[in-house]
């Protein structure tokens, strides 16, 4: 029930704010439904069966309306549900267009989210993947920035070309199900499908999720949209929505086509591994910050989807620990981005310079979220990119060399960044600008508090996904047997 | 007996002093009343100090040689368990003591030195936080825990070299020092997996155990070494990531006085030491170290003749002495090395506080060519900067000639031409320094609008210290030519295993030491007559040089070269894919797709006119199409 509840309560609070005049009320309303649903998330994490497969079943007009979780989706449940509340919050204070509108595309984005990970059924889950993508569209329309026509339709065609073929390998799965057809996974994870099938019917599916990580050559559509969207629009982007292609490939790949993701494995990690270092070396001489941080997003997405390939203990682990830690950091570059473009007025970093000189706090905030996600230790990102880099290595040394350039080259771009907004002299033509005020602390110090607790003790998160990395172990059981009789 | 064993077992406080002054003055911000800053920041490192020297005696007492103390388990997932946990053991006590110990008075100092700066708080706070990420790296039990510490203190580097974070050179220094550590570190990380992998453990003291069953010369540990070796080389500024270091001048002097003794390019030499058992399975590594050693502590004296800015003359000092550090540990002598590095600290610590003294004195001058004559109106300054520039120099009985002395006789025992290159690279040390020496203190000052004076006594105590401990800190280890019994290696020897060599005979080493003493004491009537019976000044910048003196003058053009091998490269490779890969050619094709579908619509829709003869034609072909496949089929 608690899971019904949870899909349900953005959903109704999203119609509710349609009713409601004024504008704070609408944001306080959208901001309580948010803290509601993240503390029945604490509820459902800490009521004891959190680590085993779940599923509770609802019919629902007539077809089969499943819900379940296991670790992985709690994971990402978890993740959804922190950030969302920091999203919303991030629109306080500040003076938008229609806000009714908007927080209830955004809380109805937040449902289509849960849904996409609760779904215990093929099509349910295409149906919420497909409904997500209807409000980020209009957030991004009508709220987003410079060509956002052109920008935003080239986003909408991409991930809908993404979807199709997943809805095509969707139906392709039915029909092949025994007896009365189904798209349960429970009983597609059981389908014994032909290795030549697998080998074709992998691209089928992966395309969709690629696109949304993205992963190279998919990725074109990312950091024009990035900088385009206005900052709520890219935190539910950057924050949630590229894990949903983890999850989408955690989810429909490694158990459903094992064989046909054993035979791309070593291609699909080359071209990751290949995008960590381009998207790394272009986000050095970008001279916009918030394009630089699209592309630093895109080089730490791709040694995800590298290690999640890599398909062993520590990588999935490192990746699940990790949905969190990007999620958390990337929320908050984006929120200290758009600080800066309010009180400087641009994002270019050739007109930035000496902001620590008028705002010592801001730089300091800014300093600990940019030490994150350059991986410092005791920060969350270490954890996860430690734990990634091992998983790689047991793979091949030179995938953990490659990957772990990221490294260097984040720290070269990203201290350069910080160089060019914080540091030097303060530039004359900037108006007034004052340091943080009360809400920009409430959103960043709890997120920084996440990064550093998690960096420092990330047990939580690895019992909490324990059960399912082994459980998804024991799926690629029978293909490490065929890999060690392709050896032979 | 429970006593000690609590107070042992407290011995994470030892971190936790200067975490705390961390968080204090950095929580505080501008309501600390002045100096308060400097107060909080120098008694949590001197509690600290306190908590390791009151350790190294209960240690003692109760004849304990190490022990573990596991806070909780950090990552511990599948076989990987990872616990923050902290080893007390003879090695790390040693290196707390010299952390703590010349921290503190590096701190005391910093008080009068940083008294006018309107960032003083700032500047403690991260004092503070490099302390406690040293400390950590010390003091962890296993090589992840050494690795916090390890990043941490690159992080402490990169915010106090750029502490004048206006000026844009500075800024560059630092982000220099941060991204070529983080080089070495992804070795470092590297060897630490695979080091999980072979060992199923990262613990020092299981790694070390089943390590005992490898044969000597085994490929894999030879890789581990290797890989961490690239970490330690970035670290402690090593042929080819020393680059940083001289750069690192750029903050303020007591920090290059913490980041070059007492910290941080420690940190590789501890870690080789620390992995002695490792080490020494693996003899092509070990040479290796040998001709990094080598080599870095040629090339860094020899640059070092030509540099007018006093803290550039020791920055090039620090990395040189480095290289005999590393020559210590590629001949296994790991002892000698962590010797080095104590007597070092005492005598570098002293040289950079005395530069301290005199940059501060000449009004921020850093160029030795505009100074002289400082002897005699900053006498305590002269006094404890001659001792430490004799402690270098290696003239007996100073610190540094017991220790140097012993690296350059294992030098001698391991191969001749060894101990010659060696010994012609003390001799450029000896030259260079009193080069410095004479042309700061000596002649006529050269400045004529500053106006030099004795430093404050917070400036000068310290000085005092340092100085004792430069002059007498090699008596904790006499060898047995001079009647001792090595007391300092036979106390770290529980926790490194040095490799064994034949001892010498005390008539070759009585040789070889008076041989040495003639030569320096050469050196350094030559530079005497030089500098001051000629008072000649080195030549202004802008005057014609030598080619070779250019080519050293510059540095071998290092920093020229990486800048053409890599940060060129770089940002070329960085416009190239931006410009010519994704928006010439990957988005180009995706919008390419989007444009023929469109084209391709355009071209349906003509056959969409509204003309019932086509569509019925159309339907017709299409129903005989369809019967042709069925029949066919």
């Amino acid at each position: 029930m608690i899971l019904l509840i949870i899909l349900l309560i953005p959903f109704v609070a999203s119609l509710l704010l349609l009713l409601v005049k004024h504008a704070e009320t609408v944001k306080k309303l959208a901001l309580v439904s948010s803290v509601l649903n993240l503390l029945l998330t604490f509820y459902l994490l800490f009521s004891g069966s959190s680590t085993g497969v779940a599923t509770q079943s609802y019919v629902f007009a007539g077809s089969q309306f499943s819900l379940g979780y296991d670790g992985v989706s709690l994971v990402m449940i978890l993740l959804t549900n922190l950030l969302f509340p920091f999203i919303i919050l991030a629109g306080f204070n500040r003076e938008q267009k229609q806000p009714q509108i908007l927080y209830a595309l955004i809380l109805f984005a937040q449902s289509a989210l849960i849904g996409v990970f609760l779904a215990q059924n093929a099509f349910l889950f295409y149906i919420f993947w497909e409904l997500s993508l209807i409000p980020v569209y209009f957030i991004l329309l009508l709220w987003g920035g410079e060509n956002r026509r052109a920008i935003t339709l080239k986003f909408f065609i991409y991930t809908l070309a993404g979807s199709l073929f997943l809805l095509f390998g969707i139906i392709f799965l039915y029909q092949l199900t025994p007896g009365l057809h189904t798209t349960d996974f429970a009983v597609i994870n059981q389908l014994v499908i032909p290795e030549s099938t697998q080998i074709w019917l992998f691209w089928i599916l992966f395309i969709a999720f690629a696109i949304k990580m993205p992963v190279f050559p998919f990725h074109t559509w990312q950091p024009s949209t990035y900088t385009m969207a206005s900052t709520q629009g890219v935190m539910i982007l950057a924050g949630v929505m590229t894990k949903m292609g983890i999850y989408g490939a955690l989810r429909f790949l490694f158990p459903i086509i094992p064989l046909g993701v054993l035979f791309w494995q070593n291609t699909v990690i080359i071209l990751s591994l290949i995008v960590v270092i381009y998207a790394s070396v272009i986000a050095f001489r970008q001279a916009n910050l918030k394009k630089l941080i699209a592309f630093s997003s895109m080089a730490h997405i791709s040694l995800m989807a590298a290690a999640m390939f890599v398909l062993n203990y520590y990588s999935i682990q490192g990746v699940l620990f990790q949905v969190i830690s990007h999620g958390v950091t990337i929320v908050a570059l984006f929120y200290l981005v758009h600080i800066i473009e309010e009180k400087t007025g641009t994002l270019e970093l050739s007109q930035m310079g000496g902001i620590k000189l008028i705002a010592p706090r801001l730089a300091i905030l800014m300093l600990i979220v940019v030490l994150g996600s350059i991986a410092l230790p005791l920060t969350a990102g270490f954890v996860g990119e430690f734990l990634m880099i091992t998983g790689l290595f047991q793979q091949s040394v030179w995938f953990a060399a490659i990957g772990g350039i990221t490294m260097i080259l984040g720290a070269v771009y990203m201290l350069y960044a910080y160089q060019r907004v914080m540091l030097g002299e303060t530039r004359a033509d900037y108006k007034p600008i004052t340091d943080l005020g009360l809400l920009d602390y409430c959103i960043l110090i709890p997120l920084i508090l996440i990064l550093l607790g998690l960096g420092v003790y990330p047990q939580p998160i690895f019992n909490l996904v324990e059960t399912a990395v082994v459980a998804m172990q024991n799926f690629l059981l029978p293909i490490a047997n065929v890999a060690t009789s392709f050896a032979n | 007996m429970v006593g000690a064993i609590t107070f042992i077992n407290l011995a994470w406080l030892v971190p936790v002093f200067p975490l705390l002054g961390f968080l204090i003055i950095g929580f505080s911000g501008k309501g600390l009343m002045h100096n308060m800053a400097g107060i909080i920041g120098s008694s949590t490192i001197l509690l600290s100090f306190l908590y390791t020297a009151t350790l190294f005696f209960v240690m003692k007492s109760s004849g304990q040689d190490s022990a573990t103390i596991t806070l909780f388990n950090w990552i511990a997932i599948g076989s990987m368990n990872i616990p923050f946990a902290f080893l007390i053991d003879h090695l790390s006590l040693t290196m707390m003591l010299v952390i703590t110990g010349v921290g503190t008075l590096i701190h005391i100092y910093s008080i009068g030195y940083m008294h006018h700066d309107e960032r003083v708080n700032t500047f403690f706070a991260q004092m503070n936080l490099f302390t406690f990420s040293m400390l950590l790296l010390v003091m962890g039990a296993n090589y992840l825990v050494l690795f916090i510490g390890w990043e941490g203190v690159g992080l402490c580097s990169y915010l106090l070299i750029g502490f004048w974070f206006k000026n844009p050179a500075y800024n560059y220094a630092a982000r220099k020092a941060f991204i070529i550590n983080r080089i070495g570190d992804l070795g470092f990380i590297l060897g630490i997996i695979l080091l999980f992998f072979t060992f199923k453990t990262v613990t020092f003291s299981e790694v070390f155990a089943q390590a005992a069953s490898f044969p000597t010369g085994t490929t894999v540990i030879t890789l581990i070494t290797i890989l961490l070796l690239v970490g330690a080389v970035g670290k402690s500024a090593q042929i080819p990531l020393f680059t940083w270091l001289p750069d690192a001048m750029a903050g303020p002097t007591p920090v290059s006085a913490l980041i070059h003794a007492a910290t941080m390019v420690t940190a590789g030499i501890y870690m080789i030491a620390r992995s002695s058992i490792l080490y020494n399975l693996a003899p092509i590594t070990l040479n290796i170290i040998i001709g990094i050693g080598l080599a870095t502590a040629l090339m860094a004296a020899i640059i070092g003749l030509k540099q007018n800015d006093i803290k550039k003359v020791l920055a090039y000092s620090t990395v040189s002495q480095l290289g005999y550090m590393f020559l210590a540990l590629g001949l296994g002598a790991y002892s000698t090395a962590v010797f080095h590095v104590t007597t070092h600290a005492f005598f570098k610590a002293l040289l950079f506080l005395g530069a301290g003294s005199v940059i501060h004195a000449m009004g921020g001058e850093q160029d030795i060519m505009k100074m002289g004559g400082l002897k005699s109106k900053m006498p305590i300054t002269y006094w404890t900067f001659l001792a430490a520039t004799l402690a270098i120099s290696g003239i007996p009985p100073f610190s540094g000639f017991f220790s140097k002395d012993l690296i350059l006789n294992k030098a001698f025992e391991h191969n001749i031409i060894l101990y010659i290159l060696a010994l012609g690279g003390a001799l450029i040390t000896c030259f260079y320094m009193f080069r410095l020496l004479y042309l700061v203190f000596f002649g006529e000052q050269r400045l004529t609008n500053a106006h030099p004076h004795e430093s404050p006594q917070a400036m000068t105590i310290p000085l005092i210290v340092l100085a004792v401990l430069s002059v007498f800190g090699g008596f904790l280890n006499v060898p047995s030519l001079f009647g001792g019994n090595s007391n300092f290696g036979s106390f770290l020897q529980s926790a490194t295993t040095s490799l064994s060599m034949e001892e010498m005979s005390h008539s070759t080493e009585t040789i070889l030491i008076l041989v040495s003493l003639a030569l320096l004491g050469l050196v350094i009537y030559f530079a005497y007559s030089t500098f001051v019976t000629r008072s000649s000044v080195p030549k202004a910048d802008s005057e014609p040089m030598s080619f070779f003196g250019k080519v050293v003058y510059n540095k071998f053009y290092i920093d020229e070269i990486y800048d053409a091998l890599f940060e060129k490269p770089l940002g070329f490779l960085s416009d190239f894919f931006f410009n010519k890969v994704e928006n010439a050619v990957l988005d180009p094709a995706v919008d390419g797709i989007g444009t023929l579908t469109a084209r391709f619509g355009t071209l349906v829709r003509k056959l969409q006119q509204g003309n019932m003869s086509f569509y019925l034609f159309a339907m017709v072909a299409g129903i005989l199409l369809f019967i042709i496949f069925i029949l066919i089929i």
